[in-house]
């Protein structure tokens, strides 16, 4: 197939594709549409929704699967992979951007919610995808913030249209974990970039994400009342002239 | 190891305890999909061996990339069985074993560890898919049936068919359309 396929005909291979049932090179026009057309992505998601019940057969797995998979566990753990580890810059007090009347609700939002300037303690970003394979043999335990504290507190970020929706956990020594896949990836030159909220709106940088983060990890005070996310252009910025992504209030369970 | 840490935490977030390298949460996702996924590709690859190989592929590719699952985009079931078709299609097409496969019921023994309110939610929905299934027009269910169970492209459904191809495009995207419909007024599209 030579012809450059329109989103009308791309979409109407989506179903199929849910299926397995195109061929390869079609496979790959329409996984290059799915990254840039998110209604097509959406009809994507309710088929594979529809084919996940269509497999359904209500039995389970064979005695002694689990315990082969469990065995190949041990042999191999899985590889650590670290990276875009951002030491937080500690910059003098900087004034808030210009804003008033036009900007966004969320950075309102989180104004409201701010509260007392406390010292952020730094920001780590841990992206799976990255190749580091030297670090397996040094990293038993990998960092393990939020995400056993049954009392961590859930913090839901949405965009203002609530179209875009991330959340992150904060456990009560601030340590916290977004899970950022929600975030539509960026285009090349740009990046997101995490904020604390504290001081009357004013947004410290929690770091800098690229332009498709997963799971990133950071660490707040409970000073840090409001999370947002905003687009910057790359390597980011230290005040955000940007209305955030997404915003969410820390709020306690 | 507590009992069972991880029995009613979300899907969403086992996955990113899985990304913490908690064996106990990968358990808890094979205990809780494994089934579905076993059934799927031991119905398209007609052999349990084959199928416990893909099991394992797509179990360990979890373990091993927990981030390529994307909670916004869909279901962790959906996405192991995505993975497990794929997979399970790739074999077929590549060894050319469709003519060894043969439809056969997936009942097989139950294992401990897979809790009867899973099974009696699976076995009730399967029933409710079957019946929206049946209540498609014949040539929609064929064409799904063809694509989805037997592993076939939509050209190759159209040939088998002796249809255009892009009525079939057609009527795949329909009937799963009319699938989805059926299912949401029949009260089925998600885990309880």
């Amino acid at each position: 197939m030579t012809e450059p396929m329109s989103h009308e005909d791309l979409s109407e291979l989506v179903a199929a594709y849910a299926l397995d049932a195109v061929d390869a090179s079609e496979a790959l026009m329409i996984e290059e549409h799915l990254a840039v057309c998110p209604r097509c992505r959406a009809e994507l998601a309710e088929h594979r929704e529809v084919t996940a019940l269509l497999a359904h057969t209500g039995a389970p797995a064979p005695d002694g699967l689990w315990d082969r998979i469990a065995a190949t566990l041990d042999e191999a753990p899985p590889p650590v992979e670290l990276g875009d580890v951002l030491p937080l810059r500690r910059d003098p007090p900087v004034p808030a951007p210009a804003t008033t009347g036009g900007r966004n609700r969320l950075w309102a939002v989180a104004a409201a919610a701010a509260a007392v300037v406390v010292a952020l303690l730094g920001v780590q970003v841990v992206r799976q995808e990255q190749q580091l394979d030297d670090l397996r043999a040094q990293i038993e335990e990998p960092a393990d913030p939020s995400i056993d504290d049954p009392d961590a507190t859930l913090v839901d970020l949405t965009s203002a249209d609530g179209d875009v929706r991330v959340q992150a956990l904060v456990d009560d020594d601030g340590r916290g974990t977004l899970i950022a896949h929600g975030l539509p990836a960026l285009a090349a030159g740009q990046t997101y970039q995490l904020w604390g909220v504290v001081d009357e709106g004013q947004p410290i940088s929690l770091g800098v994400l690229g332009r498709d983060p997963r799971t990133v990890v950071f660490h707040v005070t409970d000073a840090v009342r409001v999370l947002a996310v905003t687009a910057e252009r790359a390597p980011g910025v230290v005040v955000s002239e940007q209305d955030p992504v997404v915003a969410g209030e820390r709020v306690e369970a | 190891m507590p009992p069972d840490p991880m029995h009613d935490v979300s899907d969403a977030t086992l996955v990113v305890a899985i990304g913490r390298y908690r064996q106990d949460a990968l358990a808890e996702a094979f205990r809780r999909h494994a089934g579905a996924v076993f059934g799927l590709a031991r119905r398209l690859l007609g052999d349990d061996a084959p199928a416990e190989e893909v099991v394992q592929e797509v179990f360990l590719r979890l373990w091993q990339q927990p981030d390529k699952f994307d909670a916004d985009r869909g279901s962790l079931r959906s996405y192991l069985l995505a993975q497990a078709h794929g997979r399970s299609v790739d074999l077929l097409r590549s060894e050319g074993a469709r003519r060894r496969r043969e439809e056969r019921e997936a009942r097989i023994t139950a294992e401990a560890g897979y809790d009867l309110e899973h099974e009696v939610w699976d076995l009730a929905v399967a029933e409710r898919v079957q019946a929206a299934m049946n209540q498609l027009p014949e040539t929609e269910r064929l064409a799904i049936e063809l694509a989805y169970f037997k592993g076939h492209t939509y050209r190759e459904v159209a040939v088998l068919l002796g249809e255009p191809e892009g009525t079939v495009k057609s009527r795949i995207r329909a009937g799963m359309r009319r699938m989805r419909q059926g299912l949401a007024d029949a009260g089925v599209g998600g885990r309880p």
